[in-house]
């Protein structure tokens, strides 16, 4: 299975992916702020100030996805002791700590106007400040330990742990009594947004997981780019 | 409406604020990462052409990623 996400065999397409994902990002990006910033009404209580939950929920779902995924795949390194998965999270965590850093920054400009205050400590917004910490100890491990393989346990022991804070993240509004609302998109049952508004959300989550998918593309090629030149001088 | 849409009725701030800082994180990380790929391949390749005449066509035979960055870099330049 694992033979699937050998580099070798997707190098190939990586170059044809992201040449296809650079042809229609630009046309969908438009189409999907359109929605977000011209089409989509404004709320009946909070106005046009609404319009930040179309950058800040894909943000924070991509933040908490991405963080999910390198968990995952660090316990199945763990198990499996595959190394394309190492550069696999190697490649996810930066998107992730961007993301992470944006669904904060974004719900503090969406708190002022809708709570009358930029920031308060309550159990949603830490915890998102806590994932976010996880991310950097993710990448400063991979950046400041030198021995690779001391790198990998620890990096992977580090994401391990974090891993407990994703369900705190996500049930931390329905725990804790907090500023943040619930969740108004359900997977099971029915949710509590409007289609005029869930489209231009879906359009803008869609955007930018293709974006995620652009930047994941690039520095996975620049991982096994990295590992090639290292093999090269071993000739 | 332009002006309906730049003052996002007296939210227009924090509304552009949130796009634009979106937009900026996103363009920069874009740029940041071509740029890097750009500085492997480009090296990558140099490594590759220093390389003596018999080392050098063992790695074009041997890596098909070695090949595809040389012919993919070879179409950029």
């Amino acid at each position: 299975m694992f033979d699937l996400i050998n580099p070798t065999k997707i190098f190939y397409w990586i170059e044809k992916l992201i040449s296809f994902i650079n042809s229609i990002f630009f046309i969908l990006l438009l189409i999907a702020l359109s929605f977000a910033l011209i089409f989509s009404p404004p709320d009946y209580l909070q106005g046009d100030s609404v319009r930040i939950m179309y950058v800040h929920v894909p943000s924070a779902w991509i933040g908490l996805a991405s963080f999910t995924c390198i968990a995952l795949f660090s316990i199945i390194n763990f198990i499996f002791k595959t190394k394309n998965l190492i550069l696999i999270t190697k490649s996810i965590a930066p998107l992730g700590l961007m993301f992470t850093c944006l669904a904060i920054v974004t719900g503090s400009l969406w708190g002022q106007p809708t709570w009358g205050t930029w920031w308060v400590w309550d159990a949603r917004l830490t915890s998102m400040v806590i994932l976010a910490l996880f991310y950097i100890a993710f990448i400063v491990s991979h950046k400041f330990i030198l021995q690779e393989n001391k790198a990998n346990k620890i990096s992977s022991i580090i994401v391990i742990i974090g891993l407990i804070n994703i369900p705190i993240i996500k049930y931390s509004v329905d725990w804790w009594n907090t500023l943040h609302q619930p969740a108004s998109i359900k997977l099971t049952g029915t949710s509590a947004i409007h289609s005029s508004m869930l489209t231009p959300l879906l359009l803008m989550f869609f955007v930018m997981l293709l974006y995620c998918a652009l930047i994941f593309l690039m520095k996975y090629k620049i991982e096994i780019i990295r590992i090639k030149k290292k093999n090269l001088k071993r000739l | 409406m332009i002006q309906n849409l730049l003052s996002m009725g007296g939210h227009g701030l924090f509304v552009w604020a949130s796009f634009s800082i979106t937009f900026i994180a996103c363009a920069f990380v874009f740029f940041k990462t071509l740029k890097t790929l750009k500085k492997y391949e480009r090296e990558f390749v140099k490594e590759i052409n220093e390389l003596s005449p018999k080392k050098r066509k063992l790695v074009v035979e041997n890596s098909k990623i070695a090949s595809q960055v040389l012919s993919s870099y070879s179409k950029t330049i």
